[in-house]
């Protein structure tokens, strides 16, 4: 369930929700429905986010073995999955609870920092494009999260 | 020309088959925890751990280390086939043709998520024949008995059988530090028995892993 209005139930407990308690919950609602369409989109154009990142980055890597880029861009593929699913629960620990340490495990076991690094900046820039910057202020700081995970996962430690 | 409607053709992209909050499961109503398989997981209070120990020693004497690692041998094998079952049912291929770094990837996933503590591989022996696993924050190191020498006879169990149908060969796995004895971590060598005979006596003149190490890679050349 949606934290905040998780939170405003707990409150609630046994009695039913003040006025202005019921203003905070339509609020959160209505974040909610923007979430949703946010959502919805990068569901629906997912192919079409990433067809030109997957072109710049093979003109970027283009010795680069198509297997090893394919790899890559199947991790941010499932990145901006988990980004858009944590965006929707506005959930954190979501996207520390499914990427900490494996991914960044993966990448660092196949030494791909630099490939990675570059789908990252190219998937951003690729949004900066077909998103709101509303939308994109809803989405980027659960991006950043999942980008400081993968590529600086000893800053955490 | 890569072609992301290609690398869409399976709906779901795997993640962490472990991540903890999409592996362990449970019914509440029934009293039950399981993994996302159905299999049955459990939760040990650390008080149960010490009375295993205390149990073992006070019934069985010096050969509680034997039973335990015999149990950790035993329940080795049956892990390392559900393992691989559900890692090649998630992942979409048979383990033989996984990368080795994914594959231990996973298992250092597992381990984590079920309490166990944190698991590293080190391969850097591997020319030699050996394998180094490194283990921290292990519950059977901190609940062991007081003792002089290294006390994760269920892990060396484990390990030596997954390891050893891991890689089709016997291999034998001797405990070089450990956390009961103030190690930063657990290790633990695998190998083939006759080659880690040596080390059993360096173990119990409190050698350390290094010296160990150097010494059983020195006497193969």
């Amino acid at each position: 369930m949606h934290p905040e209005i998780e939170a405003l139930l707990d409150q609630a407990e046994n009695r039913f929700l003040k006025p202005e308690e019921i203003t905070a919950f339509k609020r959160q609602a209505a974040i909610l429905s923007q979430r949703l369409k946010i959502y919805e989109f990068l569901r629906d154009k997912e192919e079409s986010i990433f067809q030109p990142v997957a072109n710049k980055l093979q003109e970027t890597f283009p010795d680069e073995k198509p297997e090893i880029l394919e790899r890559t861009l199947k991790n941010w593929l499932l990145v901006l999955r988990y980004c858009a699913m944590a965006m929707l629960l506005n959930d954190r620990n979501f996207i520390e609870q499914r990427l900490l340490d494996w991914l960044s495990g993966i990448v660092e076991a196949h030494q791909t920092h630099k490939i990675e690094a570059t789908v990252c900046q190219l998937l951003q820039e690729r949004l900066k494009e077909l998103l709101s910057e509303q939308a994109r202020a809803i989405l980027q700081p659960f991006l950043d999260q999942a980008e400081s995970l993968i590529l600086e996962p000893d800053r955490k430690k | 020309m890569i072609n992301i409607a290609d690398l869409l053709k399976q709906p779901r992209v795997p993640g962490n088959y472990f991540a903890r909050d999409a592996y362990v499961r449970g019914d509440l109503e029934l009293g039950l925890l399981e993994n996302r398989r159905g299999d049955r997981l459990l939760a040990l209070p650390e008080t149960l751990i010490q009375a295993i120990y205390i149990g073992l020693e006070q019934e069985t004497g010096q050969a509680s280390r034997l039973v335990l690692f015999n149990c950790g041998r035993w329940w080795g094998k049956n892990f390392y086939v559900r393992f691989c079952e559900e890692v090649s049912d998630y992942y979409g291929q048979p383990v033989s043709e996984m990368e080795m770094v994914e594959f231990i990837q996973c298992l250092q996933q597992c381990w984590k998520s079920h309490g166990w503590g944190t698991f590293e591989l080190d391969s850097s022996y591997s020319d030699q024949g050996f394998l180094v696993v490194k283990i921290a924050n292990s519950l059977f190191a901190k609940t062991a008995p007081k003792s002089k020498l290294p006390a994760c006879f269920l892990e060396a169990g484990i390990l030596s059988s997954f390891f050893t149908q891991l890689t089709g060969r016997e291999l034998h796995c001797l405990q070089t530090s450990c956390e009961s004895l103030g190690s930063d971590c657990n290790r633990f060598i695998l190998g083939l028995r006759d080659r880690l005979q040596a080390g059993n006596s360096m173990v119990e003149e409190g050698k350390d892993h290094e010296s160990i190490m150097s010494q059983l890679s020195q006497k193969n050349n």
